[in-house]
């Protein structure tokens, strides 16, 4: 199975983490429930064109976390997760993704002003476009 | 985990070329690739873990046994794809698969079949009159099958066209999920198998440069822009530089000198591996 996991070339995060932050966004977001099959370290490792080391560090961590489980012999599946732990896991993501744009913003030298109206020109048009 | 394959002090002495002192560790579950120019030394460094040259000094262990010496039992526990495949030109890929598959106790038959069919091989004809490719995909075919804990490929890619390439990264994958394994390749500078790698090994004219996990490599290469011009002086970390462009090799002391002078960039990306390797064997 090809997870719809992309890594940025433009981003100073490191990629075991940016891989590790989009696998618990789709856990998050229900796109992998509970019990759902993931690639093996090799093949993940394969489809990202990284290392295996790469990937395993980011089982690693999502398995301590609790979002992931590996079982001897059969593989990795996606654990069950709390409710208030998807959660956490949106809410910190809708933060990053704001404050990402804020960035590009600041450092096209937008003040924070500027940057407020055009977050409620985008907001507005949400509303009027219903979606 | 002890490791499959290690290297000790390794020289050896060429009529052009002194490759050495290398020190080389091959971990169980992990790829390398052996990269640099033509003439570096890559397939002699797979010839040497075959014991096909012998080294000058140091030592060659293979699953802690030596690779010189009387005893050859360790030969059954490695596999190796030469550029060219000496003395196979008059048989047949049946006659060849009769003669090798027998030497080798973990020989998967099953595997065998299926390289065969994916590539569509006609195991009827001799060898010779195969063309380069096809040739290549026989050559894969009576090597995989092998299982043996330690694979090394030689240009496996040379010939191959671009879905077969994908086939064969594929084999790749799945051979490397049965377990205590490990494979070596030598590729001048082939992007998909740097991509496949855990470890790249950049020689340059014999000499080891360093070993690499590929994702630091990537991580500890960075390349920037600006609108403005570029201080004279040389920038801390900075590999190279074309007007407003500027390369790093330690993105941490590169940006902390911007920050320092005031010097903001437009955009930033990391480079993929061809550069990056272009950057090593030639600056």
């Amino acid at each position: 199975m090809e997870l719809p996991i992309r890594l940025s070339k433009s981003s100073r995060e490191p990629i075991y983490h940016q891989i590790e932050n989009q696998l618990k966004a789709l856990i998050a977001g229900g796109q992998l429930p509970e019990g759902t099959p993931l690639p093996s370290i090799r093949a993940l490792s394969k489809d990202l064109e990284t290392s295996a080391i790469t990937i395993r560090r980011a089982y690693q961590d999502l398995e301590y976390q609790g979002f992931i489980q590996t079982t001897q012999g059969k593989g990795t599946f996606v654990a069950q997760v709390e409710d208030s732990m998807k959660q956490q896991v949106k809410v910190s993501e809708v933060y990053q993704t704001i404050e990402n744009a804020v960035e590009t913003a600041l450092s096209y030298d937008y003040t924070i002003e500027q940057i407020k109206e055009i977050f409620t020109e985008v907001i507005d048009s949400h509303r009027k476009g219903g979606s | 985990m002890k490791p499959i394959m290690e290297f000790t002090n390794i020289e050896k002495r060429l009529d052009s070329l002194h490759i050495g002192p290398i020190n080389l560790s091959v971990e169980p579950g992990t790829i390398t690739t052996i990269v640099g120019t033509n003439g570096a030394g890559k397939s002699t460094l797979l010839k040497l873990m075959m014991n096909l040259v012998k080294p000058d000094q140091g030592n060659i262990k293979l699953l802690n046994s030596f690779v010189h010496g009387p005893d050859e039992n360790w030969k059954k526990n490695i596999s190796y794809q030469p550029q060219t495949a000496v003395g196979w030109n008059a048989f047949t890929g049946k006659s060849l698969r009769d003669f090798i598959a027998p030497l080798y106790p973990n020989w998967d038959e099953v595997l065998f079949k299926r390289i065969v069919e994916a590539f569509n091989i006609p195991l009827n004809k001799s060898f010779v009159a195969l063309s380069q490719g096809i040739q290549q995909k026989l050559k894969l075919a009576l090597t995989l099958p092998r299982n043996t804990s330690l694979l090394l490929l030689d240009e496996p890619t040379a010939y191959m066209d671009i879905p077969a390439k994908e086939q064969l990264m594929n084999f790749i994958v799945e051979w490397m999920e049965h377990g205590h394994r490990a494979i070596v390749m030598a590729s001048h500078q082939s992007a998909d198998i740097m991509k496949l790698s855990d470890y790249l090994v950049v020689l340059k004219q014999g000499k080891l440069i360093d070993i690499f996990e590929k994702e630091t490599l990537i991580d500890t290469h960075k390349q920037y822009w600006f609108n403005e011009a570029l201080p004279v002086e040389k920038v801390p970390g900075e590999l190279f530089r074309k007007a407003t462009q500027l390369i790093s090799n330690n993105p941490e002391r590169t940006e902390a000198y911007l920050h320092q002078h005031g010097i903001a960039w437009t955009a930033l990306e990391s480079l993929n591996l061809e550069e990056i390797i272009t950057l090593i064997l030639t600056k």
